[in-house]
């Protein structure tokens, strides 16, 4: 817990774990060995906040890097999210179809959204650092919203 | 951007998430919209409604003046009460805004507006005034007070704690003013709201309102924000500026099948802005009208938005203008305009949600009744 970043911007603070890497949409994918599992981060939950449903892919489908996998409603607005990187989903989080609230809750732990099978794990390599993607919050977030 | 007066309370100590409305920073969410909406249903939170803008109309044509302007029959409201939702119309009969006027005395009135309307409506008024003639003062009360909305079946109960113990015996959309609270004297207390509940609405000046704030919040009564007062709204049938009413005929139908019920309209009443075509528009039958639409539990988890499509088979008969899944009703529901000819209550629509047609029964307000 002591090495996650925490990024402030205004009176905000996210969240972003150094265990994993992320995506300029705002998907962390953790990797292990062959496997990843992806989910949305503090930043993204924040921004949507209030989640009502989850889209999930179905088990056994394929996902492309960077390619719409399906969406996250909330009170206020529905966001799209992404695949980090190309595979074949072999885990989807179910507990999110009756508590969609745990993305809000918990991002990067219980609120996970499905697991791959990874078919090109070179990808990898373009996805952003944790750093990296702090910097991309912050930049980010300095814009106006309203 | 202007703060509500309490808005760093809310934040520093709160941790209210802020967000813009209009030209104003207010708090969107506290816990989170969902549990907030659900406090409110089943026991008791709070809202800080600073944002509403508060006219004082003041004069010896205060009372032309109103039944000038507005669609409701001001004639048989009696001192100390509100006047309910009424509308301020267009000449093409569309809606400028819903407001409220309580009557304070013959020739002094107060009106609360919608926030985003506020500035629009401040210089209607003034011109209305001057292409008339019409002797009246307005004054914006809008940064003299804080105001507190206290509302769920707990409500009178809260009340009474804050010294109120008189609470309970105001009818819906009486009020009473400048009482003496616990914690000091307030301007104005209402029994109303805008979230289908019962509640309060308490004006007072910011420094006695934060003292409420945190005798509230000491009584375990938990605060709520922007968010849910909008599911709240939507769950309750009331309506919204931009959503279910604006004064683009080309966007929204005329105020006749806004269907706002509560004597919003009084027919039997003549000379206000906005009649003639809104009696044509009645005389020829409205064509679109405003209905809920209630979604099967087998739908699951949707959220029907403003403008997705409502169709009987292959025919677009109507569009959503707020939608959302009810956390009471375990369901998504929506408000929509429906053809007239289609608007049959009980029958079944689909509408497109994210290019997915789900069924919906055609329903009228509320979805939730009051506890």
């Amino acid at each position: 817990m002591s090495s996650d970043i925490i990024v402030e911007v205004g009176k905000k603070k996210y969240i972003v774990k150094r265990d994993r890497l992320y995506t300029e949409t705002d998907e962390w994918v953790k990797i292990e060995g062959n496997k990843g599992v992806v989910g949305i981060t503090d930043y993204a939950q924040k921004e949507l906040r209030d989640i009502v449903s989850v889209e999930l892919p179905e088990v056994g489908s394929t996902v492309s890097k960077g390619k719409r996998v399906g969406a996250l409603d909330s009170v206020k607005a529905t966001s799209d999210y992404y695949a980090p990187l190309s595979g074949r989903v072999t885990r989807v989080n179910e507990k999110l179809t009756e508590t969609p609230e745990l993305v809000n809750n918990d991002p990067y732990g219980e609120g996970w959204i499905f697991e791959i099978e990874l078919t090109n794990p070179g990808e990898a390599s373009s996805l952003l650092t944790p750093e990296a993607y702090a910097e991309k919050i912050k930049s980010h977030s300095a814009k106006p919203t309203h | 951007m202007r703060g509500i007066h309490l808005l760093d309370y809310y934040v520093e100590k709160l941790g209210a998430e802020p967000g813009a409305y209009g030209d104003w920073e207010v708090p969107y969410r506290f816990s989170g919209a969902i549990e907030e909406h659900l406090e409110v249903r089943e026991r008791v939170a709070f809202f800080d409604v600073t944002h509403m803008g508060r006219l004082l109309v003041k004069g010896e044509d205060a009372f032309d003046f109103l039944q000038y302007i507005y669609t409701k029959d001001l004639k048989d409201i009696k001192q100390g009460r509100m006047s309910g939702p009424t509308l301020s119309l267009n000449d093409w009969a569309r809606v400028k805004d819903d407001e409220m006027l309580y009557k304070l005395g013959d020739h002094e009135w107060l009106i609360v507006v919608n926030a985003l309307a506020s500035g629009k409506m401040i210089e209607f008024f003034k011109r209305v005034r001057e292409e008339k003639g019409f002797k009246v003062e307005i004054t914006d009360l809008t940064n003299e007070h804080t105001m507190l909305a206290i509302q769920g079946p707990e409500s009178t109960r809260v009340m009474e704690l804050l010294g109120a113990s008189w609470a309970g015996s105001l009818k819906p959309l009486e009020f009473k003013m400048n009482e003496t609270l616990a914690v000091g004297e307030v301007y104005l207390v209402s029994r109303s709201g805008w979230t289908g509940e019962d509640g309060y609405e308490v004006w007072a000046k910011p420094d006695v309102a934060l003292r409420i704030v945190e005798a509230l919040v000491k009584a375990g009564v938990k605060p709520a924000g922007l968010i849910a007062r909008d599911t709240l709204r939507i769950e309750a049938g009331f309506v919204l500026g931009g959503n279910e009413y604006g004064e683009d005929p080309t966007r929204f139908p005329c105020a006749v099948g806004l269907r706002y019920g509560m004597g919003a309209i009084t027919w039997g009443k003549k000379g206000f802005i906005g009649e003639e075509a809104l009696r044509a528009c009645r005389r020829e039958g409205p064509r679109w009208a405003r209905y809920g639409l209630k979604f099967s539990k087998e739908a699951g988890r949707i959220v029907p938005r403003h403008g997705d499509a409502v169709y009987v088979e292959d025919i677009q008969v109507g569009w959503v203008t707020s939608g959302m899944y009810s956390p009471v009703l375990k369901r998504a529901i929506a408000q929509a305009y429906i053809d007239t000819r289609y608007a049959v209550v009980g029958e079944e629509v689909e509408v497109s949600v994210k290019g997915k047609r789900f069924e919906a029964k055609i329903v009228d307000f509320p979805f939730v009744a009051k506890k």
